[in-house]
């Protein structure tokens, strides 16, 4: 089994995130997308882990679940407070600041 | 058995708690700050929050002079306390001084502070108009302040890239929730809050993606084991660049640095100014920091790889935060773009790669800080029926009005365009000279041709101010603050003015300072 | 495709391959599943599957605390807490697809793309192997969770520590956001019926406007008389109409349509 598969399965994880959070328009999709992103870290920390022989990349994947979780928890505080006042959680809608 | 065998070897890791004691303060602080919510009387909170807050930033300052010179990698080579990291520790908790002074106004708006009565009231609802009748003040916004502020002391000082992403987490997420707070113009500060967060978060993996990069080449997510690694040239350049580039993308994003930058003017525009004002300027500082750590100790030895891809950024970042800051007619946009500019400029001192760069970004970090929570300070002063007056036509004739607020602001555009005898032009002359000596004469043309014409919109907003009619009754007046705001806006035109008169005193202490330890 | 193919057959262990391939299937397919769904739920339903494939993975590469971790975090905790803000905010909502700003999702393809193709460069410029592996250092401390641990309390104690810090403010952050407080205290049911008989009113409010044309508790009843009463609108709705999607522009009509006896409403007023 070769390792780069793991990564090159990460790194196409990684990439749809950025696909998503580019083209999709709802802020609750943008915002899986990120979470795929960190998904895929972490897969490519696990698979380093591996190849490196050390335990620190599951370590890191551990603190990024972590951080993630934390994030999850504001993310969705500050789309539920936008949703409540507005009824949408379209980022298209959220259009008051333009330049 | 084995676990048992194992529980036993475990030793006990050192945590010099002296050395982290600025952090270990504002963090303590922090918490006790989240107790007083929890459990003080209403009415009680705020004055108890402020003592606490301005009390603990004192100590922590405390705690960084009382620490100066120490040269040391501490808990288990987590922190690098070293000169750069303890220099720019004490101004953000200088700079996060004046900004707590700021969002301790409560006199300037006839309804209360800055920050909403209650978040979680519906704008314009029978609710929010009851507690703003009631008077509730959201005091939670200190233990978020300071968790940010704590953030960003450890977020320079980190010596491997996992504790700089949890810095960095530490940073953003207390500012998320405080960019959607605004009293005023509610909808589009939690507009603000929802792009800043989720272009945040998108940045922030990118980062991440970049340490693991950097994990899989070097073993080890610590910066002098990356640097070690590049030394001894084992495996691949491709993925070190490819890491490189996507560090570089995280931390730029934070610097608001082209092409990174287009939640700036919406997040600034949005929040509320006085949280504008510590954003601007302590993020930077404390994101810059991180920037120049990582360069120098980590990639250091590959500067060759990286400097045209810096080189780029530095140009666009001037050149785009000059030309879109000409176009703006909203004094707050204006002051996002002309930020996005400043920092152009200060990332010539990162491409410069010597001590001098080092030193000099520092110095400008200080210098741009102070001149720009005394600009956004002055912003939440001119206000009409509504608000906060921002758009550009509004302050015509301000001169007249009120001439002492005017000359401070303008005072404040003079340091941003870099005018000799202000403090913004020490931190330029600083930065070019360490660009030129670093050879990056190119990067440094561009960047003195972007100050003139930054010059020349600083100037448009003087003029306007000084020598134009004040449009007849557009109801915007100047009002008068309380001593917060008034302390805040005269220590930022106190040090402008030290800075830019007596420079030597800000550069011997920058270059006292020193390198960055490995 | 020809690396993927050589890798194949260079590959030794072939229970970990088979493990490998069909859990990258159904993450990709996963991802992209939640890429395409226009419901935001099934684009939840979708990454929860990605999540737990890699979980399997985390497993299969001697990980398995963070496997376990994967489960019970991200599809246990992180993606309840999105299945719950998706109903809070309405299951059924579909997004348009229609784009907004021209050519931007053939940008953001071709820019995901093109970063695509730069990682795969970076990571395949490299000759990796396993021969080293996990098994070493997990047995170094004893376990996997011991070795996990180890480093965790002792070379990262402060970052574990730090994170502290984020969880507090994730906490307060969705207080501050979320939680409604009350400004006045509550009324006891025996205040309340004392109140209610003093008003001189003791009936029932009016109910919520059900008619033809809505029937949110923000629309505002029709009294006995035909005229529109405010009253039935509970109190934190009333004046904040364009919020909450209250049409006065309907409610002038319908009491127009009320004062000329008709209650139906007609064609005409049909086609808005």
């Amino acid at each position: 089994m070769n390792p780069a598969n793991y990564l090159y399965l990460s790194a196409i994880l990684f990439s749809l995130g950025a696909v998503g959070v580019l083209v999709r328009r709802n802020a609750i999709v943008m915002f899986m997308c990120v979470e795929l992103m960190l998904n895929a870290c972490n897969l490519a920390f696990v698979s380093f882990a591996r190849i490196n022989g050390n335990l620190d990349g599951q370590v890191i994947a551990f603190f990024v679940m972590v951080v993630a979780a934390a994030e999850v928890v504001v993310g969705l505080a500050i789309i539920m407070t936008i949703f409540r006042t507005r009824r949408s959680a379209s980022v298209d809608e959220a259009n008051l600041l333009k330049y | 058995m084995s676990s048992l065998l194992a529980a036993a070897s475990f030793d006990v890791p050192t945590i010099e708690y002296g050395q982290l004691s600025p952090m270990l303060i504002i963090f303590g602080v922090a918490v006790l700050s989240l107790l007083v919510e929890a459990f003080a009387p209403r009415g009680s909170r705020r004055p108890i929050q402020l003592v606490l807050v301005f009390a603990g930033l004192a100590a922590a300052f405390a705690a960084v002079v009382m620490i100066r010179g120490t040269q040391h990698i501490a808990a288990m080579g987590s922190v690098a306390v070293d000169g750069p990291a303890l220099f720019m520790q004490g101004a953000i908790l200088v700079l996060a001084f004046i900004a707590a002074l700021v969002m301790a106004e409560r006199q300037v708006d006839p309804l209360g502070d800055a920050f909403a009565p209650r978040a979680s009231a519906l704008p314009g609802s029978t609710d929010e108009i009851a507690f703003t009748r009631l008077g509730w003040l959201q005091t939670e916004v200190w233990p978020l302040f300071l968790f940010s502020v704590g953030g960003m002391l450890l977020f320079p000082a980190s010596a491997d890239l996992l504790t700089m992403f949890v810095a960095l987490e530490v940073v953003s997420l207390p500012l998320y929730i405080m960019a959607g707070l605004a009293r005023r113009r509610r909808l589009l500060s939690q507009e603000a809050a929802l792009k800043y967060f989720v272009l945040g978060a998108f940045s922030s993996a990118f980062f991440l993606y970049g340490t693991a990069l950097f994990y899989g080449y070097a073993g080890s997510v610590d910066l002098s084991a990356i640097s070690d690694a590049l030394t001894a040239n084992a495996g691949s350049m491709w993925l070190v660049i490819t890491a490189t580039g996507l560090v570089s993308v995280g931390l730029l994003f934070k610097i608001g640095a082209v092409p990174f930058h287009q939640w700036t003017p919406d997040v600034y525009q949005g929040s509320p100014t006085p949280v504008t004002g510590f954003m601007a300027a302590c993020t930077k500082i404390a994101a810059f920091g991180a920037l120049l750590r990582i360069m120098y100790v980590a990639l250091g030895g590959i500067r060759w790889d990286w400097r045209p891809m810096m080189y780029v950024i530095a140009a666009l970042t001037m050149i785009v935060g000059t030309l879109f800051a000409l176009t703006q007619t909203d004094m707050k946009r204006m002051l996002a773009y002309s930020s996005i500019a400043q920092a152009g400029f200060m990332l010539v001192g990162v491409i410069a790669t010597n001590q001098a760069g080092l030193s000099g970004t520092m110095v400008y970090l200080v210098a741009y800080g102070i001149a720009t929570i005394g600009a956004f300070a002055i912003v939440t002063l001119v206000r009409d029926s509504t608000g906060e007056a921002s758009h550009l036509s509004q302050w015509a004739g301000l001169g007249r009005k009120a001439p002492i607020v005017a000359s401070a602001f303008a005072l404040f555009l003079l340091a941003f365009a870099g005018i000799p005898l202000t403090s913004g032009f020490t931190g330029k002359f600083a930065v070019f000279t360490a660009g030129i000596a670093g050879g990056a004469t190119p990067v440094v043309i561009i960047g003195l041709v972007a100050s003139a014409v930054a010059a020349f919109f600083y100037v448009r907003v003087i003029v306007l101010m000084f020598f134009n009619e004040p449009t007849s009754d557009d109801g915007v007046s100047v009002v008068v603050p309380s001593g917060f705001t008034t302390l805040a806006i005269t220590i930022s035109v106190a040090l402008t003015l030290v800075i830019g008169l007596v420079p030597q005193l800000i550069l011997d202490l920058a270059n006292q300072a020193g390198l960055f330890i490995r | 495709m020809s690396v993927l193919l050589a890798t194949i057959e260079q590959s030794g262990s072939t229970g970990e391959q088979i493990v490998f391939w069909v859990c990258a299937a159904i993450a990709v397919v996963g991802a992209v599943g939640m890429l395409i769904s226009r419901r935001a739920v099934h684009s939840a339903l979708f990454i929860a599957a990605t999540m737990i494939a890699l979980a399997v993975l985390y497993v299969s590469q001697g990980a398995p605390f963070l496997g376990m971790a994967q489960i019970v975090v991200y599809t246990g905790a992180v993606m309840m807490l999105f299945l719950f803000v998706l109903m809070l905010v309405g299951v059924d909502s579909t997004e348009s697809l229609v784009e907004t700003l021209k050519g931007q999702r053939i940008a953001g393809l071709a820019l995901a793309l093109g970063f695509a193709v730069l990682l795969f460069a970076a990571i395949g410029n490299v000759s990796y192997n396993f021969a080293v592996g996990i098994d070493g250092a997990n047995a170094a401390d004893g376990g996997n969770v011991q070795g996990i641990a180890h480093l965790i309390f002792d070379r990262y104690l402060l970052a574990f520590e730090v994170t502290s810090a984020l969880l507090i403010t994730a906490a307060l952050g969705a207080m501050v956001l979320a939680h409604r407080e009350r400004h006045t205290p509550r009324k006891s049911q025996r205040e309340q019926s004392e109140d209610r008989v003093r008003s001189g009113e003791p009936q029932n409010l009016p109910g919520p406007g059900v008619y033809a044309l809505h029937n949110a508790v923000g629309t505002p009843g029709l009294l006995p008389d035909g005229q529109p009463t405010d009253r039935s609108v509970p109190e934190p709705l009333r004046g904040v109409s364009a919020a909450v999607g209250v049409d006065h522009e309907d409610t002038r009509r319908v009491n127009a349509l009320a004062a000329g006896g008709a209650i139906i409403p007609g064609k005409a007023e049909d086609e808005s």
